[in-house]
């Protein structure tokens, strides 16, 4: 398609681009925006590995055409550590060795904060629906489920919301 | 003109006329933009009229934009269309039920596309409007013109919204698959039913089953066979028979054998009339 402006908020920051409206949000932001943190699993809406927050809900970025968030709010997983130090979901995560090859944990973890946004005490069921559209190859979803667990306890703790 | 989200209804269909078949609809593009892409979208994702679920003129109204996301969790659709919630909510994943839409559902036109399985076991009726501005209502079996192809032209024509008449008094229904796995599989065999009990009799009744033809299938032999009968053991055991009977079904390598999909369709339809059947005893809790 003929190259069109695209305006959003990408990780609380407006974002102009020009581009190909066909173009997946998940090249845009790995290609031209240089955010390597979302991955590109199987690029068919498979995987998870390429989950992001459309308007505070996971999408697979890999099947949103990027004309599609023209005035959206778009959030990746760069936009969850603040100030050098890690969300505390992404410790939970550490803590709990819900992280081995590493590749999958982008798309976990934003599933798991969109989740905790809308639900910050979720059952374990709750848990493994929130997160089967992202595939783990590596730990057999155990530690994260757990993980995903704490992270909402230590939020609750903490009194803090979780963004 | 390339990519255009719409914010009204109007803007929506003069784009339509202006790129004269070139433009096509597209609502949460998870079916689209996995196929060839046309040369511009109308994006309906944002329009107010087609993103609500209400009740109206005694109908519930779903627009067509409407995500299964929001379907699911709809206290309309839950008390009222129970088998469109379960439909929703067993597509793909969080990440598509978010994104994809039921109106996306219907007009990509897979056989077994699991909201659409639904809406036909509830008899729901498809409301469309067209570049020339004329509008016409539709059953929602009608939609189909061969696998995977709607005889909707999404070029021309916009789908609003469809309409079900809620399950009342004496009134249930109830949607079921099986898939190799809960989440990110299609279905070996999806099934569906409304049922109205009148005496512990049932009185009306639509059992759909799916893949079985392009479009969701109606099962009128067993629909027959059930007429007047109580659902109990012995005519839920004659009703799987009937079913499977009834049915003649593909194979597919990736999913499971023809004659594996046809005992599935005699067991899932038996599944689901029991559960839309004891959704509609009035002695237990509504749909
Ligand atoms: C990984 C994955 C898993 C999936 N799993 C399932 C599953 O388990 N079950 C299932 O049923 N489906 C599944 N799907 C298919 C898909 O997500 C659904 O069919 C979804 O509902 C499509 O909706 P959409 O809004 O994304 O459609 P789009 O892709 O936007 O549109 C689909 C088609 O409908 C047309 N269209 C859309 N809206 C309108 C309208 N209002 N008027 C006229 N034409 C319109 C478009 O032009 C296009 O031809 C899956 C898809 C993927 C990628
Ligand atoms: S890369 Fe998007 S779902 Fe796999
Ligand atoms: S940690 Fe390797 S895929 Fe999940």
């Amino acid at each position: 398609m003929k190259k069109q402006v695209i305006i959003f908020q990408l990780n609380d920051e407006p974002v102009e681009i020009y581009v190909d409206p066909a173009e997946s949000l998940l090249t845009v932001l790995r290609d031209r925006l240089g955010l390597y943190g979302t991955k590109a699993g199987c690029s068919k809406g498979e995987c998870g590995a390429c989950t992001v927050l459309l308007d505070d809900r996971a999408v697979n970025s890999c099947l949103v055409p990027v004309g599609k968030v023209q005035g959206c709010k778009v959030e990746t997983i760069e936009n969850l550590s603040r100030g050098g130090k890690v969300h505390p979901i992404q410790e939970e995560f550490v803590d709990k060795g819900a992280v081995q090859c590493g590749f999958c944990t982008p798309g976990m973890v934003l599933s798991a904060y969109a989740l905790l946004k809308e639900n910050p005490q979720p059952a374990r069921d709750q848990i493994k629906m929130a997160i089967s559209g992202n595939l783990c190859r590596c730990s057999g979803y155990k530690q994260i489920e757990e993980a995903i667990l704490s992270a909402a306890k230590k939020l609750a703790r903490q009194g803090n919301s979780i963004t | 003109m390339s990519y255009l989200t719409v914010s009204t209804l109007e803007e929506a269909l003069t784009s339509l006329s202006d790129s004269s078949g070139k433009a096509r609809v597209v609502a949460g593009a998870t079916d689209l933009f996995l196929q060839d892409l046309p040369h511009s979208l109308v994006d309906l994702s944002a329009l107010p009229e087609i993103t609500v679920v209400e009740e109206k003129d005694g109908l519930i109204s779903i627009g067509a934009a409407v995500t299964h996301t929001a379907a699911a969790s709809s206290s309309l659709i839950l008390a009222r269309a129970r088998a469109l919630a379960e439909g929703c909510s067993a597509v793909g994943s969080p990440q598509i039920r978010n994104i994809g839409t039921i109106g996306g559902n219907v007009i990509n036109a897979a056989p077994a596309a699991d909201a659409a399985v639904a809406l036909i076991s509830l008899g729901a009726e498809a409301v469309l409007i067209d570049v020339n501005r004329e509008t016409r209502q539709e059953a929602v079996e009608n939609l189909y013109w061969t696998y995977n192809r709607s005889l909707v032209d999404s070029s021309k024509e916009i789908l609003l919204r469809l309409l079900v008449k809620p399950c009342l008094g004496g009134e249930g229904s109830a949607f079921t698959r099986f898939a190799v796995r809960r989440a990110l599989a299609l279905p070996m065999v999806n099934a569906a039913a409304r049922v109205k009990l009148e005496n512990g009799l049932v009185k009306k009744v639509r059992l759909v089953a799916a893949p079985v033809r392009p479009a969701p299938t109606r099962l009128i032999q067993t629909e027959e066979l059930v007429i007047n009968q109580p659902v109990d053991k012995d005519t839920l055991k004659r009703v799987e028979v009937s079913a499977a009977g009834e049915v003649e079904v593909r194979g597919s390598q990736l999913r499971c054998s023809a004659r594996y999909r046809q005992h599935l369709v005699g067991v899932l339809i038996a599944r689901v009339l029991k559960i839309a059947a004891d959704r509609a005893d009035p002695g237990k809790a509504g749909d």
